[in-house]
């Protein structure tokens, strides 16, 4: 009887309660999209500074010519990306070169941001030239280099618009070779995760006492901050929606009781009980509640899967931004606000007098 | 008549009227605070991202090749590649001169120190300069390297002093050679003192700086600068940007010419000073696009959502409360009104409520955008003016956009039907 009560209700409202489920729902949508973009940004954010390469360099501390190779292994073991270089003064064409040995592989998640033409990995026998270099010596890509010790046949051509430009850049091993070293670098860079970087850091500065293990200072900072700053501003304002949704299902859940004072009124002059009309309203009232949020979730996972999949499609497999987890918070916040706000206007029920309300004033 | 109907209406049931300004309050202020947050953080991130340094290095047109490790070069430059430091004021001058937010000059040495070559830059630190319309500004390595470290102080190089002894010397070398602020270091013959110590975790730390015109004496180079490092705010290259200049139709060079790429900045740096090559640091430059892509995206799609669902809670109200007169609308046919009043009186009313609330919303939505500003970037956003008044229309145009299919519905019906309380 009761729950027949409250289906009749709905539907007899249909038109009344599906612009209410609507912008219900709507506000749900919303607030779910903002948490669930908000609880991985800082993940997805500090992805994109990796494209600024090493945060940390090992270079040899005083008295030192060079940096162990070792130093390599020890950085990957931390789950960081690193790479050694060597540099040495070559000669080509009779004028001195700079040449760095580069381990390609490893050095590519670090140098992401070279403009390169042609090849931007050098097999044996192969190598690299800075922008500037190959317009120096007119160098063209294919055209064999006679570099001294070392030669080698071009295959790309990079702009980087620091130190690179200048250099010829060759294999590891060619530039060992050349500069007569073993097992070791002139220096290793290496990119950690930012929240892991001061633990690298000391771990690497204690397992290679003879080297100089610093953190880039300027990258490092910047990415905490910019990615601090990012956070908060979708905190505050995920938060503002949240508060500004609150109000509005408020006012709304409010209202649903309120115009239909008649009603209450010739349902206490046929001898209805004040809470068994306030449980009939409570109750549709959550039903309705229910119903929008799981819309509104629904919704809201599309769009910050849209969002995640339009903004950071590189990240794409791993979810891509859905966060399944704020459904709770979403649906707890929804259900208690249209239980309360309901409730708040309930009371009126009871100060309402049959005689008076239907009278019509 | 018609003013007088609209107005009682308002005042016959200001408490359902209260509601409705506020629903739409509320969704206009969630607008504008998106909108106004969404507008600005672009710029914001992009000072941010300014201390990571320098994303333009302009080098004189080098007849030589540099061949150089670390800061020590192995071949002696050569004298005729130099940038006369009087012209370096003109970076200032260009068409983005605003976007521009430092400069620095760099003449490169280098000192024998403790057995091994120490480089050393000749730079300002922070100078006072003033620009070619008489306003003053502020260059030197301040202004562009933000997230330097200093133990002691900076040397303030506010004017020119050519017999100022003073250094900073790079963390590296300072711990090789036992060196602390106050302490004192000779270079190129001279004793200096250590007013501070930097630590970067870059190359700074194996240099030493010393005010330009002091090396430019002790080096003989008067007037010589090697290379200029300029920081700049500049907009993401897109598709349009990696275009060759060169090859643009006259129309899309002036587009280019006039949109703060880091191309075109660079192109601009070398019209003023022809003896130079501007090119970017792509570390700096390449991934500040990116990171500011990212961010302005987030926000544009973030707002689009609130956007969105702003206008429909808006909608959603409007419908509502003409859902709820019905009645209203009956008895008004029923006396002899014409569908046409009819539907102007309601229009008029909703188009009101809808501009109240649209005014207090984005009144409300500027303060919440500037609250968010200030928490976060400490600075008040660079809200357009325009965004209030857009957002008051939008929320008018929402409105009435609501409450047309509700009316329509009403007006076709037989006042008999809808005053018996039928659908």
């Amino acid at each position: 009887m009761f729950w027949d009560f409250v289906i009749r209700a709905v539907r007899f409202r249909k038109r009344r309660l599906t612009l209410a489920f609507a912008a219900l729902a709507v506000a749900a949508t919303l607030a779910t999209a903002l948490f669930s973009v908000y609880s991985d940004i800082d993940r997805k954010m500090r992805v994109q500074f990796r494209g600024y390469g090493a945060n940390i360099v090992i270079s040899p501390a005083a008295g030192a010519q060079t940096v162990p190779l070792a130093a390599v292994a020890l950085a990957e073991r931390q789950g960081a990306v690193a790479a050694p270089f060597i540099y040495a003064v070559g000669s080509l064409k009779g004028e001195p070169v700079v040449v760095a040995g580069i381990d390609f592989r490893r050095a590519g998640p670090l140098t992401s941001y070279w403009r390169v033409d042609g090849a931007r990995v050098g097999g044996p026998g192969e190598c690299l030239a800075g922008s500037s270099a190959a317009a120096h010596f007119h160098l063209q890509i294919g055209q064999k280099l006679d570099l001294e010790g070392a030669p080698c046949t071009l295959r790309g051509i990079v702009a980087s618009g620091g130190a690179e430009d200048a250099q010829v850049m060759v294999p590891l091993e060619s530039a060992a070779q050349l500069a007569n070293l073993h097992d070791a670098a002139s220096l290793v860079q290496v990119r950690a995760d930012g929240e892991r970087l001061a633990q690298v850091q000391t771990a690497l500065a204690q397992a290679l006492p003879g080297a100089d293990v610093r953190v880039l200072h300027a990258v490092a900072e910047t990415e905490a901050n910019v990615v601090l700053k990012i956070r908060s501003t979708l905190f505050l304002l995920t938060a503002l929606v949240l508060v500004i949704t609150t109000l509005c299902v408020t006012s709304n859940f409010s209202a649903l009781v309120l115009e239909r004072s008649q009603e209450i009124g010739i349902l206490k002059a046929i001898g209805a009980a004040e809470k068994k009309i306030a449980a009939l309203f409570l109750s549709e009232s959550l039903i309705l509640g229910l119903a929008s949020t799981a819309a509104g979730y629904a919704g809201g996972l599309l769009v910050a899967w849209w969002i995640g999949r339009q903004i950071f499609p590189e990240s794409a497999g791993a979810g891509v931004g859905v966060n399944y987890g704020v459904f709770l918070p979403v649906a707890g916040v929804t259900l208690a606000v249209a239980g309360g706000a309901t409730l708040a206007a309930a009371a009126r029920i009871w100060r309402i007098k049959p005689a008076v309300i239907l009278r019509g004033e | 008549m018609f003013l007088r109907f609209v107005s009682q209406s308002i005042r016959r049931s200001p408490r359902r009227k209260a509601m409705t300004v506020a629903a739409v309050a509320m969704g206009a202020a969630v607008a504008t605070a998106m909108l106004g947050v969404m507008l600005d953080i672009g710029d914001r991130v992009s000072r941010e991202l300014r201390s990571l340094g320098a994303n333009l290095m302009v080098t004189p047109k080098a007849r030589s090749l540099p061949v150089e490790i670390g800061g020590i070069s192995y071949r002696p430059v050569s004298a005729a590649d130099y940038i006369p430091e009087a012209q370096i004021v003109r970076i200032k001058s260009t068409f983005w001169q605003l976007n521009i937010t430092g400069f620095a000059p760099i003449l490169n040495a280098a000192a024998p120190l403790g057995g091994l070559d120490v480089p050393v830059e000749g730079v300002w630190f922070r100078r006072r300069l003033r620009g070619a319309d008489g306003s003053t500004l502020e260059a030197g390595l301040r202004t562009v390297s933000g997230a330097w470290k200093v133990d002691g102080r900076w040397i303030d190089d506010g004017d020119r002093n050519d017999s100022a002894v003073d250094a900073m010397v790079g963390g590296a070398v300072a711990r090789r050679l036992g060196l602390r602020p106050g302490g004192a270091v000779q270079l190129f013959g001279q004793p200096f003192t250590v007013a501070g110590i930097i630590s970067t975790g870059g190359d700074e730390e194996d240099r030493i700086f010393v005010r330009l015109e002091v090396l430019q004496r002790l080096v003989n180079r008067a007037g010589q600068v090697d290379a200029v490092q300029v920081g700049a705010l500049t907009k993401p290259e897109d598709e349009f940007a990696r275009k060759n200049p060169a090859k643009m139709t006259p129309k899309e060079y002036d587009r280019w010419y006039c949109t703060p790429y880091i191309s075109s900045i660079a192109h601009q740096i070398e019209e003023v000073l022809p003896m130079a090559v501007a090119r970017p640091i792509w570390r700096v430059a390449d991934n500040e696009g990116k990171v500011l892509g990212k961010i302005r995206g987030l926000m544009l799609l973030i707002s689009l959502a609130a956007l969105v669902s702003a206008g429909l809670t808006v909608w959603s109200v409007m419908a509502t409360t003409v859902l709820e007169r019905r009645g209203e609308i009956g008895i008004m046919q029923a006396t002899g009104a014409s569908n046409g009043l009819v539907a102007a009186l309601f229009s008029a009313e909703v188009a009101l409520e809808g501009a109240a609330g649209g005014l207090i919303g984005s009144w409300a939505g500027l303060l919440l955008a500037g609250w968010v500003g200030r928490t976060v970037f400490q600075t008040p956003l660079e809200i357009p003016g325009m965004l209030g008044p857009v957002v008051v229309g939008a929320a008018v145009i929402a409105s009435v956009a609501g409450a047309a299919q509700p009316l329509r519905r009403a007006l076709l019906l037989e006042p008999a039907v809808t005053l018996r309380g039928g659908e």
